[in-house]
């Protein structure tokens, strides 16, 4: 089964493609003010690299949020139109998930991205990745008094959050993410959306 | 020659556009997916707003118009897509789609800005003449354009603060008018009668204009009013600030028309729908005997079809982009 995972929800791309067991190409690059400009351009230098046309793909696994609005945009319709297009299933995931997902740690995973003004979007996750907490746009104090009730837990994230002291940052491993999502339902394309899981400022000064 | 099919992707402001369009002039299958709606709620554009739905709502649109088309992604020849100038977060989701559908079945991709795409919507009308002098009235644009062929332009002059829709839009709102006010300020307009003094901005030799002075005119005269308890006759206000508005375009348009020995005038943009000014151009061209294209009211707004107008021009012209390409959220037209 060939897969293409993209996830542009932070200020890293993050894309890979892989085979079966077999990572062919992978991409992790910081990529400052410009995604637009090197987002697809590197997806393709992946097909280039991994042999593989296109229209050979079985499967688009795309982090679809939490994140950079922005961000998670561009990767999303970069995979939407694509698995509409040529009619290849497609399937979202939690950037977050990902990151629990990642972690080498036998403990409680706890992913957090900084959403500013005292948020975060976090979950928490059990060692084996179930749920405990679902992902959710959270003040950093009510997540904290989630995690009185765990012994041990990481803090997983790439964001200077001073609030937390230990924290173990995120390079995903995008093989175990792509395996373990492989077999997700896929959804229709045209279904394909961004979770922001925060409103906008305009919808909620309306509240 | 082979026919030529372009599709045009446009996603500048808070339409979510697509349309084929044969050779730059024929029409082949449009569709316009507006969210003025949801804006209208907000009292105006909320830029984080459309670009949620221009994701919600890219693969549908484009779905849609192949299949109103009864063609298929293989059978263009070229894809079309606005860069720029507009809302950067709703640009790139058109740019996004256009650059995936262009690699994936390796299309030509062909960047197009958004004034060229106004400009050509006449195209799709008549054909163009040069020297041709290119009006763009909008909600973020009033700019004269000379053409002296296709695909070749010269910004003769443009606004120093307001484009010309904004003033409009925000006079309408300090005059209690909905979300987008200015069509609703025109009608008004033939109502009145223009016995409110205003300012006429800018009266030099220059091709620029000015608005916000104008803004604050009315905007200031209402509170005045306000204050003494005696409420402004709005058809009358409204008909005041039509005028000057109209005539400010006109007098500027009227000494590029004689200055570039101009051959056909183009009004283009959103505010090409307005009355007043379409009234007061036919009445300006007739009289300077030349020609005048306004394209009709479905091609004022924000379209796709446009876009692929202009993109079979800017193909013919030579014109490409690869898959870097950015969107721009003001880019100078040439």
């Amino acid at each position: 089964m060939k897969v293409l995972y993209i996830d542009t929800s932070s200020s890293y791309l993050y894309t890979a493609i892989a085979e079966d067991d077999n990572l062919l190409a992978e991409i992790k690059e910081e990529y400052g003010q410009s995604l637009s400009e090197v987002a697809l351009p590197r997806i393709v230098s992946m097909f280039l690299k991994s042999g593989l046309q296109a229209k050979e793909i079985d499967k688009i696994i795309v982090v679809n949020g939490p994140g950079s609005f922005t961000g998670i945009r561009i990767g999303l319709t970069i995979a939407k139109v694509y698995a509409w297009t040529l009619n290849i299933p497609i399937t979202t995931i939690y950037s977050l998930e990902a990151m629990a997902l990642s972690s080498k740690k036998d403990t409680v995973h706890v992913p957090v991205i900084n959403a500013r003004r005292g948020y975060v979007f976090g979950a928490i996750y059990d060692k084996d990745n179930k749920v405990l907490l679902k992902p959710q746009h959270i003040k950093i104090e009510e997540l904290k008094k989630e995690l009185n009730v765990y012994r041990t837990y990481e803090i997983i994230t790439n964001d200077d959050l001073k609030e937390f002291e230990k924290k173990s940052s995120y390079n995903p491993d995008m093989l175990k993410i792509i395996n373990h999502f492989k077999d997700k339902k896929e959804i229709n394309p045209h279904a394909v959306n961004p979770e922001y899981l925060k409103l906008t400022e305009a919808e909620e000064n309306q509240l | 020659m082979k026919d030529v099919y372009i599709l045009g992707i446009e996603t500048s402001c808070d339409e979510t556009s697509a349309s084929i369009v044969k050779n730059g002039t024929e029409e082949i299958a449009t569709v316009i997916s507006s969210q003025i709606d949801i804006h209208k709620n907000f009292g105006g554009v909320v830029p984080e707003i459309a670009s949620r739905h221009h994701v919600k709502n890219i693969t549908m649109v484009l779905e849609e118009c192949l299949e109103k088309a009864n063609m298929k992604m293989e059978d263009m020849d070229a894809i079309a897509i606005t860069y720029g100038p507009g809302l950067i977060g709703s640009l790139l989701i058109g740019l996004e789609a256009a650059k995936t559908l262009a690699f994936l079945y390796g299309k030509p991709l062909i960047p197009v800005h958004h004034i060229a795409g106004h400009i050509y919507a006449n195209s799709l009308v008549k054909e163009l003449q040069f020297p041709l002098l290119a009006v763009v009235v909008s909600g973020g644009h009033t700019e004269l354009i000379e053409m002296k062929g296709h695909y070749q332009f010269e910004k003769l002059g443009g606004t120093l603060d307001d484009a010309i829709g904004e003033c409009y839009d925000k006079v309408a709102r300090v005059m209690d008018l909905e979300y987008p006010g200015g069509p609703k300020l025109d009608k008004l307009a033939a109502t009145g009668n223009p016995s409110y003094k205003l300012p006429v901005p800018l009266k030099d030799d220059s091709y620029n204009f000015s608005f916000s002075g104008l803004k604050s005119a009315v905007i200031n005269l209402v509170h005045n009013e306000e204050q003494r308890k005696e409420g402004i006759r709005k058809e009358d206000l409204a008909a005041s600030f039509q005028k000057v508005a109209v005539e400010s375009i006109v007098t500027k348009a009227r000494k590029a028309i004689i200055d570039k020995g101009i051959k056909n005038v183009i009004v283009a943009g959103g505010v090409a729908a307005n009355n007043g000014l379409r009234t007061a151009m036919k009445a300006l061209t007739d009289e300077l005997g030349v020609e005048l294209s306004i394209p009709p009211m479905k091609y004022c707004t924000d379209n796709g079809t446009m876009i692929a107008s202009a993109g079979y021009y800017a193909y013919l012209d030579g014109r490409r982009a690869d898959l870097t390409l950015n969107s721009k959220s003001q880019d100078t037209l040439k």
